[in-house]
């Protein structure tokens, strides 16, 4: 579908000769109710940063008291948020099995389509960590946030892989996008060995969520503006947990590999599940 | 230990975690390019050889570990120790 990629036009007769299905759904309600969408992002983000979580902070308890707190009150901004979104027209959703998420020692390993797949994986799972694009540790927007919250900047090192081992013995649910970046579409999926390696290591249960968002939207190098033609319908599928014995039954590099082409064969036939039922 | 032997145990390492074939493993081999060896895998390695040599390797030296000859003077650095 190469011409998702061209240029926005205006012309609605040029759209058509190219074959762009037409706009529907409220198009340009809709593009506004988007850009509104981020604005209230970032001015939620900053708050809950700069104002809400500081000051909930302030109240007693341990790290880890202090910290699930930030998480839950993040989790319930991000459904909100979600609730938000659909409530002004820019998404649908369905969610199903979401009541298997955020069980103690659970990783929640899914699909990365579009920007904003953790929020529905944070938001319905509410005590869970997760590796975070280290990037927005220092975005000023998200910063405060995420830090109040003490979820795990990704980089490829020993500290990270130990620190998210550790959360998941400890008992915490961990949120992981094994690709490590959104899907560029159109292009083979690639999974970063990081998220098997760690399951291995420290997952009580290994659970894949698929997502998928027809028509697609908010993927990699999309601007904002360039919404889809018609309203985005996202649709999150909980999978069967993954059996981790026969992975650990070997030399962790060599279970590691494995379990990750597992993961990809996986997310690699949701994908095209979904390619198949759309046509 | 000779350097002979580390040698050996280093590559017999490579070869059971990582399935190499054991003519790739050469001392110019390098990790990231020639073994396919990353970053997550190197965290591994870092503990098996451990194990193995019982000797605690820091992961901070390992960090300037390009080939399998750096590594092989790594151990035998601390092992000397």
């Amino acid at each position: 579908m190469p011409l998702r990629f061209a240029p926005v036009d205006t012309s609605g007769q040029q759209r058509a000769a190219h074959g762009a299905p037409p706009r529907a759904d409220f198009y340009w309600l809709r593009l506004a109710a988007t850009g509104l969408c981020f604005v209230v992002f970032g001015i939620a983000a900053l708050l809950l940063g700069l104002v809400i979580l500081p000051l909930l902070s302030m109240l007693d308890g341990d790290r880890n008291r202090r910290r699930h707190r930030a998480r839950a009150v993040i989790a319930a901004a991000m459904r909100a948020f979600i609730h938000f979104m659909r409530a002004v027209g820019v998404l649908r959703f369905s969610f199903a099995g979401r009541e298997r998420l955020g069980l103690p020692g659970q990783m929640i390993a899914a699909n990365h389509p579009t920007l904003i797949d953790v929020l529905f994986l944070l938001g319905f799972s509410p005590q869970a960590t997760c590796i975070v694009k280290a990037e927005l540790f220092r975005n000023p927007f998200t910063r405060g946030a995420l830090r109040a919250a003490d979820y795990i900047p990704n980089a490829p090192t020993e500290d990270m892989v130990l620190r998210a081992e550790q959360e998941l013995r400890d008992g915490q649910s961990l949120v992981i996008f094994p690709e490590g970046t959104r899907t560029v579409p159109g292009r083979a999926l690639e999974l970063q060995r990081g998220a098997a390696n760690i399951a291995l290591r420290g997952a009580a249960r290994l659970t894949p969520v698929h997502i998928s968002c027809e028509p697609p939207t908010l993927s990699k190098h999309e601007p904002w503006y360039r919404i889809p033609a018609r309203r985005a319908q996202f649709t999150l599928r909980v999978g069967d947990d993954i059996d981790l014995a026969s992975y650990r039954d070997t030399a962790r590099p060599r279970g590691s590999r494995a379990l990750n082409a597992h993961l990809a064969t996986l997310f690699e036939h949701g994908r095209s599940g979904r390619e198949s039922r759309s046509s | 230990m000779t350097r002979a032997e580390i040698t050996d145990l280093v590559r017999d390492t490579l070869v059971e975690l990582f399935e190499l074939d054991p003519e790739r493993v050469v001392p110019e081999a390098r990790f990231d390019d020639d073994l396919e060896i990353d970053s997550i895998d190197a965290v591994d390695l870092v503990e098996h050889l451990s194990r193995t040599f019982t000797k605690k390797v820091a992961p901070r030296e390992f960090r300037s570990v390009r080939t399998v000859k750096d590594l092989i003077d790594l151990i035998e650095r601390s092992l000397a120790q």
